[in-house]
C-alpha cells in the first residue's frame, strides 16, 4: 500500500511547481497534473491521499473533478484552491462534499492542516469502505432462504413466527440461522441488527403493516 | 426749359385746365417789317374764334417787333412780357398798359464767383458785342469791374470774335475771359451765348466765364446766370394773377434771379479744385456718379453680394458649428470608448484578479518553501536558485498583468506601432484566459505563417478582441452546448489583397438573419445587460485603422467576427511570389 499523497492539480504549471515545491519541503509526498483530465486518468484505486486542486480550470473544472471522482472506487477528499473565493462556487464545492476550500495565499499551516485533515478523513473513509466490502462480501455468500430468514431475525421475530410467515419448519428455520450466524460471524441478533444497518439491509416488514 | 417751367408753374397755381398755345416769330433772324405784319395777321385770323384770357409775350432781343403787336393783336386781351436784356423797357410797351418782367444779368457776382475760383486772378478780359443792348450789358460790367480793386480789366468789346481765338490763345496765366452778351459782333454777326463760348472756349488759353447761363455746357466754366426755372415760375405766378384779374404792381419788375453755376468738366479742364466751388454754387455736367447712373445695377449687385455674403457667413457659420458638433461627438465617441473600455474592464476584474493572484500565489507557495530549505543544515542550493528564478518570474508575470490593465483603463489617442500579430493574439488569449476557465471556454490560436505586422494602436485592438472574444464567450454561453464545443478560435490570415484578417471564432448559436446587419449599430445588444456599444465601438476603432469589420454566421455552427488591417510594408509582401 503506497504512502498518503497530495495530487495537486492546476494548470498554472508556475503556482504548480511552487505548492509541490513547498508541500515537498514539508514532508508531504507529492504528484502533480496540469489538468484534472489527467489526474482522473492516472488515478489508482489504491491510490491514498488527498485532491489539492484549481477550482477554476480550462476543460474539467475543479467541480467537474469532484463530481467525477465521487463515482469512482476511490474517491479521495478534494481541497479546492482558488484565486479567490466566490460564494456561488463555495457552496456548490461544499455541498458536493469538500474537504477544505483555500485561497491560493492562505497561511501554509492552513493548507497543512487542511491536508492532514483529508489525509485522516481517507483513512477513516478508506477504512470504513473496507470493511463495508469486507460485509458484503460476507452477505453475498448468503443463499436467498438465508437471507430471508435474516431479514426476520433483525425485525425480532422468533424462530416459530419465522416458520410460519415462510411456510417452513421451526427446525429449518433454525438451522437457517445457525449458517447466517456463523457466516456472518456475528453471533448475537444485536450483533447481526447493527451489521445489517451498516450495509444497508432493511428488516422485513409487517406484511400486515406495508 | 423757361417756357415749361412757366407752364408747369401756372397749372399749378390756377386749379382748372388751362390751354397753351404757342407761336414762334422768331423775329431776331427774320426781321422785317412784311413779315411781322403776316405774322399779326395770321395770329388774328388763328385765334379770331378763340376767347384768349391771357398772352404772354417772351420777348427776344430785339423788343421793337414786339412794341405793338399784343394790343395791336389782341386789344382786349391781357398780356404780360418777359424779357431777359438789359434794355430799357421801350416806351410803347409801358404805354401799352401791359405788365411785364425783365430779367437782369449780375457781372458783379459773375466777377466774385471768378474769384472765389481763381483766388490768385489778375486780370479779367471782358469780351462784349457791340449791339445796344451789349452795350448796356458792358456799362454795368464796368461798374462792377469798377466795383472790384486789385483786378486789371481789359474789355474786347469792339471785335469780330472769330478773330480774338487767336489772341485769347495767348493770353497769360492768372486772367480768365469773361463773355458779356455778343447780340452783335463787330462784323455784325449775331451769336448766341452758348456760340460764342464754343468759339471762344476751346481757343482761349485761360478759363471763360459767362454772363448768361446759355454759354454754361459749352465751354464757360461758369458764372452768376439767370436760371431759366426759376424765371419761368416767377413768370407764372404774374400770369397766374393776371388770370385772376389783378395785374401785378408795379406793372414792371426787375428781376435779377441768378444762379451761381459751374460746369464740372471745365473745372476739370483748368484744374480747378472742386473745394473752392462756394456752397450756393450748382455744379453742373458733373458726370453721374457710378452709384447715380447705375443705381439699380448697383443696388442689385449689392443685394446680391449681401446676400452672397450673408450666404457664406451662414455656410461659415454653420460650418462652425458642425466642426464643434463635430468635435463634441468625437470627444462623445471617446469617453464612450473609454467607459466601454471600463465595462469591459468591470467584466474583466474579477478575472484579472484571479490573473495576479495566481503569481502572487506562487511567490508566497516559493518564498516559503525556500524559507523552509533554508531552516535546513545542508540547503540545496541549485533548488533555492530556481526557487529565487521562479519568484523573479512570477513578478514579472503579476507586474504585466497590471500594466495590461493599466493600459486598458488608460484613456489613449490612437498611437500606432508596428504590431506583430502573433503576439497581439497571444495577449489577447493571457487577458481573457483567466474569463474563459471560468466559464470552461477553451481559446486556441491558429495563424498563418508569415504574417506581416501591422500598424495600430494597440490597445485598442486589445479591446477590439477582447471585446470580439468576451462576445463569442456570451454566445456560447448563452447556448446550450455538449461538451468539447465550448471553444473559441482566435485566427489571422491574409486576405486575397494582401491585408491581415483576424478573425474571433465562435460555436454557438450563430445570429439570427434579422439581427446579423444590425450588430455594427449602436444600442443595439442581445445581451439582457449589454450596453449596446462594445461592437459599435470596435467598429468605429478598425475603421480608424482603415480596415473593415464584419460579421457571418459560421456554415456549421456559430458566427464568426472578423476585421481586416492594412499590412504595415504591403510593398515587402507583393514580391513574394504567389502560391495560386
Amino acid at each position: 500500500m503506497s504512502e498518503p499523497t497530495v495530487f495537486l492539480i492546476d494548470d498554472d504549471a508556475s503556482f504548480l511547481t511552487a505548492i509541490s515545491r513547498l508541500l515537498r519541503g514539508m514532508g508531504f509526498a507529492v504528484r502533480s497534473f496540469d489538468s484534472a483530465k489527467a489526474f482522473l486518468n492516472e488515478l489508482s484505486t489504491t491510490a491514498r491521499g488527498c485532491v489539492l486542486v484549481d477550482l477554476k480550470m480550462p476543460g474539467l473544472s475543479g467541480l467537474d473533478l469532484q463530481k467525477s471522482l465521487a463515482q469512482t472506487e476511490n474517491p479521495l477528499p478534494v481541497i479546492f484552491l482558488t484565486g479567490q473565493a466566490d460564494i456561488p462556487s463555495t457552496v456548490q464545492a461544499m455541498r458536493g462534499g469538500a474537504e477544505d476550500f483555500l485561497t491560493k495565499r492562505a497561511p501554509k499551516e492552513e493548507v497543512a492542516g487542511a491536508i492532514r485533515r483529508a489525509f485522516e478523513r481517507d483513512e477513516v473513509e478508506r477504512l470504513k469502505r473496507s470493511r463495508l466490502r469486507e460485509l458484503r462480501s460476507r452477505l453475498a455468500t448468503l443463499t436467498d432462504r438465508e437471507q430471508q430468514v435474516l431479514r426476520h431475525v433483525i425485525r425480532g421475530q422468533m424462530n416459530k413466527q419465522i416458520a410460519a410467515e415462510l411456510g417452513i419448519n421451526e427446525r429449518t428455520v433454525k438451522l437457517h440461522r445457525t449458517s447466517v450466524t456463523r457466516k456472518l460471524r456475528a453471533p448475537s441478533v444485536a450483533e447481526l441488527t447493527r451489521l445489517c444497518q451498516e450495509v444497508g439491509i432493511e428488516p422485513r416488514r409487517d406484511p400486515d403493516k406495508p | 426749359m423757361l417756357e415749361q417751367a412757366f407752364r408747369t408753374e401756372l397749372s399749378r397755381q390756377c386749379q382748372s385746365p388751362i390751354e397753351f398755345y404757342a407761336e414762334h416769330m422768331d423775329a431776331s433772324h427774320f426781321s422785317n417789317k412784311e413779315l411781322y405784319q403776316i405774322f399779326s395777321d395770321y395770329l388774328a385770323a388763328k385765334y379770331a374764334g378763340e376767347p384768349l384770357d391771357l398772352v404772354m409775350v417772351f420777348l427776344g432781343r430785339d423788343f421793337k417787333l414786339a412794341e405793338d403787336l399784343p394790343p395791336h393783336v389782341f386789344p382786349k386781351v391781357p398780356a404780360i412780357f418777359l424779357t431777359a436784356n438789359e434794355l430799357e423797357v421801350p416806351e410803347p410797351l409801358m404805354r401799352s398798359g401791359i405788365a411785364g418782367m425783365v430779367a437782369r444779368y449780375d457781372p458783379a457776382d459773375t466777377i466774385a464767383l471768378m474769384r472765389q475760383l481763381q483766388p490768385d486772378l489778375q486780370k479779367i478780359v471782358v469780351v462784349g458785342g457791340v449791339s445796344e443792348s451789349d452795350r448796356k450789358t458792358l456799362t454795368r460790367v464796368e461798374q462792377a469791374s469798377r466795383a472790384t480793386p486789385g483786378i486789371e480789366f481789359e474789355f474786347w468789346t469792339n471785335n469780330v470774335i472769330k478773330e480774338l481765338l487767336e489772341p485769347a490763345s495767348e493770353l497769360p496765366p492768372r486772367t480768365a475771359l469773361l463773355m458779356s452778351t455778343i447780340l452783335a459782333d463787330a462784323a455784325g454777326q449775331t451769336y448766341y451765348m452758348s456760340q460764342s463760348a464754343q468759339l471762344l472756349a476751346p481757343a482761349a488759353s485761360v478759363p471763360l466765364y459767362s454772363l448768361g447761363g446759355g454759354a454754361i455746357g459749352h465751354g464757360a466754366v461758369g458764372g452768376a446766370v439767370m436760371d431759366p426755372a426759376v424765371i419761368g415760375m416767377d413768370v407764372a405766378t404774374v400770369a397766374a394773377k393776371a388770370l385772376k384779374g389783378a395785374l401785378p404792381e408795379p406793372r414792371i419788375s426787375v428781376r435779377t434771379n441768378i444762379s451761381r453755376i459751374v460746369d464740372w468738366q471745365q473745372l476739370r479742364r483748368w484744374g480747378i479744385s472742386e473745394a473752392r466751388v462756394p456752397a450756393d454754387c450748382v455744379v453742373a455736367n458733373r458726370p453721374k456718379s457710378l452709384w447715380e447712373e447705375h443705381k439699380r445695377t448697383i443696388s442689385l449687385m449689392v443685394a446680391v453680394l449681401l446676400a452672397q455674403a450673408a450666404t457664406i457667413f451662414a455656410l461659415l457659420v454653420q460650418l462652425a458649428q458642425r466642426r464643434r458638433a463635430e468635435m463634441q461627438i468625437q470627444q462623445q465617441r471617446a469617453e464612450l470608448a473609454h467607459a466601454a473600455r471600463l465595462s469591459t474592464m468591470g467584466q474583466l476584474a474579477s478575472s484579472l484578479a484571479h490573473e495576479i493572484n495566481q503569481p502572487l500565489g506562487a511567490i508566497l507557495r516559493n518564498a516559503e518553501a525556500a524559507e523552509m530549505f533554508l531552516q535546513r543544515d545542508s540547503p540545496d542550493l541549485t533548488e533555492l536558485r530556481a526557487i529565487v528564478a521562479d519568484i523573479r518570474k512570477d513578478d514579472q508575470r503579476a507586474g504585466g498583468v497590471i500594466d495590461r490593465m493599466r493600459s486598458l483603463l488608460k484613456r489613449q489617442k490612437l498611437e500606432r506601432t508596428s504590431l506583430d500579430i502573433r503576439e497581439l493574439l497571444d495577449e489577447t488569449l493571457t487577458i481573457a484566459r483567466s474569463d474563459a476557465r471560468a466559464r470552461g471556454v477553451q481559446i486556441t490560436i491558429e495563424t498563418a505563417a508569415g504574417l506581416p505586422p501591422v500598424l495600430a494602436d494597440r490597445v485598442q485592438l486589445q479591446q477590439v478582441l477582447l471585446n470580439l472574444a468576451l462576445n463569442a464567450m456570451d454566445a456560447m454561453t448563452n447556448s446550450t452546448n455538449e461538451n468539447g464545443t465550448s471553444r473559441i478560435i482566435l485566427g489571422a490570415e491574409r486576405d486575397r489583397e494582401g491585408k491581415v484578417e483576424i478573425s474571433v471564432r465562435d460555436f454557438g448559436e450563430g445570429l439570427s438573419s434579422e439581427r446579423l446587419p444590425h450588430v455594427f449599430e449602436p444600442f443595439f445588444t442581445t445581451k439582457t445587460n449589454g450596453m449596446g456599444m462594445g461592437l459599435a465601438i470596435s467598429k468605429t476603432i478598425i475603421e480608424a485603422h482603415g480596415g473593415v469589420i464584419r460579421a457571418r454566421n459560421n456554415p456549421d455552427r456559430g458566427a464568426t467576427f472578423s476585421f481586416t488591417l492594412p499590412a504595415e510594408r504591403p510593398a515587402a509582401t507583393a514580391a513574394q511570389p504567389s502560391r495560386s
